[in-house]
């Protein structure tokens, strides 16, 4: 559970004065007061029982590449394919899977790598060429290439991925984050997201319940920040009316709603007044996360020329280790357009080069920091991508459909084991066949390196106690904890 | 939806096969609930059945697949089994009861639940309430909803019905109801309750002191028949029915469905009996003689989101259509978790995946196929009545806006000519329509070679790097702003067939041009929005998506410009146009980049030359000459013609005039204003007549061929199990098969007088709307896993008297707000708070945060800003820049309604299911049906209420009451006006301290500071305040926001 230390901050002492000293005949004890300024946040109910064991993460940093990057392009090297190349895939192989109408009803041909692989550093990961930044971190990382989901379209598998369920309700893993361990910053909420600003209409947007808490309280759901003048909506008070107005305007607030609170009793006013003071407190802390001039050139050289663009994936990364420093619970990105459905030469090197310094700049960073250990970073999109080429498998316009029987993944950091690679498909990169890691399996080892036994983190709703692993028997992945 | 199951027992199998898991229910009994009082004999529906549900029934229940023995504990007969010389339930025996001896016992390895399912063991006050149970007969009972609801004879003294059933539960906790409310707070509550707005503070006033009953009884009547009660009661049933503006998921198609939303606020306000309500919504289309309305009321069955992703097999899709309208009817009329009978039988409740798949078989042969967008037919083709007064409003917005910009334009006509005096003068010095660019710097992300010549050209090397991005930096110096960028591509003899490259092919693709800038003072840069590119010729890829110019500004490598395919030229041009142009000065370093990023290798150009040009509009956007490049032909030729006479403004031809004109009134900010205004204002009023004419709403109509409905095995849409037929549900209303073959005897099921649910799940409805939680905790779930009802008889008679008097809605909620029930003051002490901290006696009023859409109205009633229509299509309330564009990535744009249409109740305000409005900070999604309240408390809330445009321009015209129409002098009396505008009361003595010691204090700001005083109070599209008054508006602005802020402002109270 939080510990949110008692640390007023400068406008609390304003508020103070007034409520104290120019109270206007308000009689407000200091009780009153402190039930203003103890603020907790997390389940009350939760904080004896958790963390149910000691954690090795403290947080956590998702990054999010939606829309399905190709195992067969980055990471899951099969070499043999050439030699198959253009040949059908064999029905032992397919094994009746499921297409998307895209290529229902199309020849499953078989489409080598568009791309070369070589093995990287001591652990001799395979990281595609595509990649050179990742492939420079490889003993860092631990690849899980026998990733499985049971959907096969974006919106259901991504719900899937990070809610543990298909349909839409369910909290996503960050909200049952801030909900089982709160934050230990009183500043920031704890669940933070960030979406890539991209030019390029997407095709698959990013849905708002992808962060949303579900059945949980909103109070537990991700806050977007967006790359605008309101990094937060509503944040910035308007043009012409200075802090300090702000400040007496709210402490007059406070005033009027603690006297109401005096006459009904209602607890719920003083939870309002504390979140008031919260909106005013991020009014100066989220400016002061975004704002990265006090960044030293170093940084952006380090996470790459488009760190200095704003709402860039690096620009994003920057800010995750912000917010990691700051102390953020869970931190998401979004990384959208990884659905290449054709042209993968063209469209899928683009989000590479979007995605490949900075991710390994965050890993660096946070490792030269000291603050790698106790963070852990997930790498990983909803599925995979299909063996077979959709379009003309020998056409450099080649594309792949969408596959969920096999992805990659990689995490690092936050007690995960270095330089390993977990599990591994069959020659055609199309089934997981040694050591399957299921999503609700990636979930139940994530909680407990957070310190969170899965099947003891439930909450009742609609008469049902749900968890984030979902009905299924799903295990932690002892082989992936260091 | 298909639920965890099976989490709560997968624990070890035992003799016994009991894997339990215990919420303990009777430690929540402890707080404000009414539990068994010693001397009272159990009841099995309150006491017993709760605890078996939690515990037992997971595995020992009606789902026959869960079950791994035979042990049935959800029928008396299976508890009563006998195992084989014992059993579980002896009646009269405790000690002979397994059961009980099974969930007493120390002995871990045996107890139930089983130690590994991380569930606690019953506690001491949960196994004697069995034991005692036990001991008085194990009386059985059928669950309380499946049973009819009984109405209890009240004795004739007894007074309200209402508090008879509340006022005898309470004497059982020692107890009554609290005094009546404060006759202002009990007006509010009323009106909100009753029509969603506050009411005038006048109205109040009229009121008086102490109120009597006749004039609380007309106070109602008159809220009941406002034509705001509808919308009030629709925004209740709009959360229910998922509706929304568009179909949800990828495409996020927007639908023409608002007219159904009309129908529904007519509905209410008519006072359409409940009953005929659901019926017609059910089947309209299947009533003899159907009107168009009557089909219009069944597009609540369609309302549900459609799938239009891309390689979505659209059967998929039909068959989750199929079994959403089958939960939603669960949901909102049944109080049933349907959802959970799609992949197996009900864990707890009496409904098998037979009886689910019977119940879809109703609504599985619509004339649909599954497909979204202008694919999902069947369609109604309906004109609304109500769209003619959106396209007159939109009307006179437009003409409105053709004024300010005419009279912009004409402002600037007519001091045209010293500009055009000086634009002469420029253009006489020689113009220089292009600015040759002769780089600071040249750099390449992949290695390839560049330089330039003293021309500005500049070349690669012959690098064969596959692809490449080229920077190059302009010199600060290089003009003064940029408002366009031209690219030459040369024709070479060094390249490969003396074309545009190195590669094999001699060709070029541009994939991408970006501008970027580096303000001083930061370490970002950014990409400068680049409006269009305009090339000399486009010509086609070897993959065909190369080609056209456009493609260079999209950010995609699979598109750009190509001139392949068309004769070689010794130059190609290309000029990109800015959306904004760009004021340079010494620190702003900027660079064009030009990306090379396709498919075709080391199609990378070879020779180069970048110019700027400072103008703008028509200048940049095609490659005719420029307009001051025009001029300055015609000054040449002019002089030329006659060395002494001076060009003069009556030689400048007419269209050239009016060229450099508009190149002027673009960088008029006034202009700019003024046109994008009008250009919102024709787009409206184009959406509007759109709107008024045809328009396709989804609605329900039968095939000819019924489609063959099967059980889906695990609810699986592919996975056909055994075929079943049309059939209702035998646990809740037995009733012959033959009885109900359509949708239309369905509807009449659902609402027979026999059915034991629905009557009560909407009276639970209704009530919840008026106290915040209802009468059953548990909206959702009236079966074995919701909540017992806090006041079981008095839920069943306004259950019963709702239907005898024929399912009058008005009736209903009249019974209710006319109870000092509902009357009694909301104040709570901290002993009460702390005995019954949710109110579950009804020893207080109900106090809770109104519904973020009622606080939105509110503050557009309070500030006189309210538009009252009814009914028509909806705006687009004030929602923040960039929202739509982060989610989609700009493929939609959100432009708010301009003119009074932006003052429509937030119910009218268009819905993007995928990005519901952002300033409804805890409303209903609006994906699946939704019948609990969101009320949460966060500090984005906050944020919303304090900088949210709408609250913003509501707190400054609030402030301007003071001054309309006859100014009140005194600042105090000003103030006192806003406070009882909003609160209906006058603010106490130490509340109006607070009121003017922040006045003071802003006034003195705002004062010292009128620039700060006219930028907080330009706020939306209101009209700028007059100077004199500007800053004691602004001060003034800043309190209307604080009491519009209060606590009490956004409360139920």
């Amino acid at each position: 559970m939080s510990n949110r230390g008692f640390d007023p901050m400068d406008a609390l002492n304003v508020t103070r004065r007034y409520f104290l000293g120019r109270g206007a005949g308000v009689g407000i004890g200091s009780m009153a007061l402190n039930a203003l300024m103890g603020e907790q946040t997390g389940a009350a109910g939760l904080a004896a029982e958790l963390p149910h064991f000691a954690p090795t993460a403290k947080r956590v940093i998702f990054l999010t590449q939606s829309g399905g990057p190709s195992q067969i392009e980055l990471y899951d090297h099969k070499p043999g394919l050439i030699k198959l190349a253009g040949k059908k895939l064999p029905d032992s192989v397919r094994k009746g899977q499921r297409l998307s109408d895209m290529t229902k009803g199309k020849p499953q041909l078989v489409m080598p790598a568009h791309s070369a692989f070589r093995q990287r550093g001591q652990s001799g990961a395979t990281v595609s060429d595509w990649l050179p930044h990742i492939a420079g971190i490889a003993d860092e990382l631990c690849f899980v290439k026998s990733m499985v989901t049971d959907q096969i379209n974006h919106a259901p598998a991504m719900t899937k991925f990070l809610t543990g369920h298909h349909l839409t309700g369910r909290p996503s893993m960050g909200s049952w984050f801030s909900y089982g361990l709160g934050s230990e910053n009183r500043d920031l909420p704890d669940y933070l997201v960030l979406l890539s600003k991209m030019k390029r209409g997407s095709d698959q947007p990013l849905y708002d319940h992808y962060w949303g808490s579900g059945f949980l309280p909103s109070v537990y759901q991700g806050v977007k920040l967006r790359s605008a003048k309101d990094p937060v909506l509503y944040l910035n008070d308007p043009e012409g009316l200075p802090r300090q107005l702000r400040r007496g305007m709210l402490n007059g607030l406070n005033e009027l709603n603690l006297i109401r609170h005096e006459q009904t009793g209602d607890p719920e006013i003083e939870t309002r007044i504390q979140q008031y003071e919260m909106a005013y407190r991020m009014q100066a802390s989220v400016p002061d996360l975004t704002d990265v001039s006090d960044e030293p050139e170093s940084t952006f050289e380090l996470y790459g020329s488009d760190s200095r663009r704003p709402g860039s994936y690096a620009a994003n990364c920057i800010l995750a280790r912000r917010l990691a420093e700051r102390g953020v619970r869970f931190i998401q990105l979004f990384h959208p357009d990884w659905d290449h459905h054709s042209r993968l030469r063209s469209w899928c090197t683009a989000r590479c080069r979007d995605t490949d310094q900075a991710s390994a700049a965050l890993i660096k960073d946070l490792k030269q920091r000291g603050m790698l250990d106790e963070t852990l970073v997930i790498w990983g999109g909803e599925f995979g991508r299909s063996v077979a080429g959709q379009g003309k498998w020998d056409s450099p316009e080649g594309g792949r459909d969408h596959h969920p029987c096999c992805f990659t993944i990689w995490m690092a950091g936050g007690g995960i084991r270095r330089g390993f690679s977990y599990g591994a498909t069959d020659d055609y990169s199309y089934n997981a066949v040694v050591d399957p890691v299921h999503v609700r399996d990636l979930h139940a080892t994530v909680l407990s390196l957070m310190g969170i036994e899965h099947e003891r983190f439930s909450y009742r709703s609609q008469g049902l106690d749900f968890k984030l692993t979902g009905v299924e028997p799903a295990r932690v992945v002892r082989d992936l904890i260091a | 939806m298909t639920h965890e199951c099976r989490s709560t027992f997968n624990g070890r199998r035992l003799a016994w096969h009991a894997g339990v898991a215990l919420l303990s229910v009777l430690v929540g009994c402890l707080e404000g609930q009414f539990t068994a009082l010693a001397a009272d004999p159990v009841d099995f529906n309150r006491d017993i059945r709760p605890l078996l549900a939690d515990n037992c029934f997971a595995c020992h229940g009606f789902d026959e697949a869960a079950r791994t023995t035979d042990l049935r504990l959800d029928t008396r007969e299976g508890a009563t089994a006998d195992l084989g010389g014992y059993a579980a339930l002896v009646p009269g025996k405790p000690d002979h009861s397994v059961l009980l001896e099974r969930i007493t016992t120390a002995d871990d390895s045996v107890r139930m639940p089983p130690s590994d399912s991380h569930k606690k063991p019953l506690d001491r006050e949960a196994r004697a309430t069995i034991r005692r149970w036990i001991q008085e007969g194990a009386v059985w009972g059928k669950h309380w909803a499946f049973e009819p609801p009984v109405a209890d004879g009240i004795p004739d003294n007894a007074g309200h019905p209402v508090d008879h059933f509340v006022q005898t539960q309470l004497r059982t906790v020692d107890r009554d109801l609290a005094s009546r409310a404060q006759t202002h707070t009990l007006a509010r509550r009323l009106a909100f309750d009753l029509t969603g707005l506050p009411p005038a503070a006048n109205d109040v006033q009229a009121l008086g002191k102490h109120p009597s009953e006749a004039d609380w009884s007309r106070w109602i009547d008159a809220l009941l028949a406002s034509p705001h009660f509808g919308e009030r009661m629709a925004m209740w049933w709009l959360d229910g029915a998922r509706y929304s503006d568009t179909d949800g998921f990828q495409g996020d198609a927007i639908r023409q469905n608002w007219p159904w939303r009309d129908w529904v606020v007519q509905a209410f306000n008519a006072n359409m009996p409940f009953d005929e309500f659901t019926i017609q919504q059910f089947a309209g289309d299947l009533l003899p003689e159907a009107t168009d309305e009557h089909r219009l009321a069944t597009c609540f069955h369609r309302n549900h989101m459609h799938n239009g992703e891309g390689g979505r097999d659209p059967a998929e899709s039909r068959v989750d259509y199929v079994l959403d309208r089958t939960n939603t009817m669960g949901t909102l009329w049944l109080g049933l978790t349907l959802g959970c009978t799609q992949c197996h039988d009900h864990k707890f409740d009496p409904i098998s995946q037979r009886d689910y798949y019977s119940l879809t078989a109703y609504f599985n042969s619509i004339a649909e196929d599954g497909r979204a967008g202008g694919g999902a037919k069947p369609f109604l083709k309906y004109r609304s009545s109500l769209a003619q007064r959106a396209v007159d409003e939109a009307g006179e917005v437009v003409s409105d806006m053709q004024t300010r910009l005419d009279a912009v334009k004409a402002n600037a006509e007519k001091q045209f000519d010293p500009t055009l005096d000086d634009m002469i003068a420029e253009a006489g010095n020689g113009f220089q329509p292009w600015h040759i660019v002769q780089p600071a710097s040249l750099s390449t992300t992949e290695g390839t070679v560049l330089s330039a010549d003293k021309d500005g050209i500049i070349r690669s090397n012959n690098s064969q790097k596959v692809q490449d991005d080229y920077l190059i930096e302009v010199p600060p110096n290089a003009i003064d702003r940029i408002g366009g960028i031209r690219l030459e591509v040369f024709a070479d003899p060094e390249h490969h067939d003396a074309k545009y490259s190195y590669a094999s092919t001699g060709e070029f693709i541009l994939t991408n041009a970006k501008l970027r800038v580096r303000t001083p003072g930061t370490a970002s840069v950014v990409d400068l929005p680049l409006a269009r590119a305009t090339a000399g010729v486009e010509g086609k890829g070897a993959d065909t998506k190369y080609g056209k110019a456009s493609g260079t500004l999209d950010d995609d490598p699979r598109t750009g410009w190509t001139t392949r395919t068309k004769p070689v030229e010794p130059v190609q041009v290309i000029v990109f146009e800015l959306s904004e142009p760009l004021e340079l000065g010494p620190e702003v370093a900027l660079d064009v980049v030009l990306m090379q990023r396709s498919l075709a290798p080391r199609e990378l150009i070879g020779r180069f030359r970048l110019a700027v040009t400072n103008q703008r509009g028509q200048a940049v956007r095609s490659l005719s000459p420029m307009p001051m490049e025009r001029l300055a032909k015609a000054i040449a030729e002019q002089k030329a013609a006659e060395p002494d006479r001076d060009y003069a403004l009556k030689d400048i031809p007419g269209d050239l005039r009016s060229q450099l004109l508009d190149q002027h009134l673009r960088d008029l900010d006034a202009w700019k204003v003024a046109s994008e205004r009008h250009a919102t204002a024709s787009r409206q009023l184009s959406e509007a007549k759109r709107a008024a004419g045809d328009l396709n709403v989804t609605v329900l109509a039968e095939r000819d061929e019924p489609r063959k409905t099967h059980v889906l095995v695990r609810g699986v849409w592919n996975q056909n199990g055994e075929q079943v037929q049309r059939g209702v549900l035998p646990a809740v209303l037995e009733t012959p098969p033959e009885t109900v073959g359509t949708r239309l005897e369905l509807a009449n099921w659902i609402v027979s007088r026999s059915n034991p649910l629905t009557a009560r799940v909407i009276v639970n409805h209704v009530w919840q709307l008026f106290f915040g939680a209802g009468l059953v905790r548990t909206p959702n779930d009236f079966g074995l896993q919701g909540e017992m009802p806090t006041h079981p008889r008095l839920l069943d008679w306004l259950a019963v008297d709702f239907m005898e008097h024929g399912w009058d809605l008005k009736h209903l909620i009249r019974q209710i707000v006319t109870s000092r029930t509902y009357q009694q003051d909301s104040g709570v002490t901290p002993e009460l708070l702390d005995k019954d901290p949710e109110n579950r006696w009804l020893a207080r009023g109900a106090r809770f945060r109104l519904p973020s859409w009622m606080i939105r109205d509110a503050a557009l009633a309070s500030s006189g800003l309210l538009n009252p229509a009814l009914g028509g299509p909806p705006m687009f309330a004030y929602q923040p820049p960039g929202v739509w564009q982060d989610q989609f990535m700009g493929r939609f744009r959100y432009e708010s309604t301009l003119g009074p249409a932006q003052y429509r109740r937030t119910i009218y305000t268009f819905w993007r299911r995928s990005s519901a409005p952002t300033f409804l900070f805890d409303s209903a999604m609006r994906r699946t049906c939704e019948v609990i309240p969101r009320r949460t408390n966060t500090p984005l809330h906050a944020l919303t209420l304090l900088n949210d445009v709408t609250a913003l321009e509501a707190a400054r015209t609030l402030a301007e009451q003071g001054w309309v129409p006859d100014p009140v002098t005194e600042p105090e009396l000003r103030l006192k006006k806003m406070f009882r505008t909003v609160l209906s009361r006058d603010p106490a003595e130490r509340e109006f301290a607070v009121l003017w010691r922040e006045y003071q204090e802003a006034l003195e700001f705002y004062r010292h500071d009128s620039a700060a005083a006219r930028a907080v109070t330009a706020v939306g599209q209101l009209p700028e305040v007059g100077s004199n008054r500007v800053s004691d508006i602004a001060a003034e602005m800043l309190i209307a926001s604080m009491i519009l802020n209060l606590d009490e402002s956004i409360t139920h109270e």
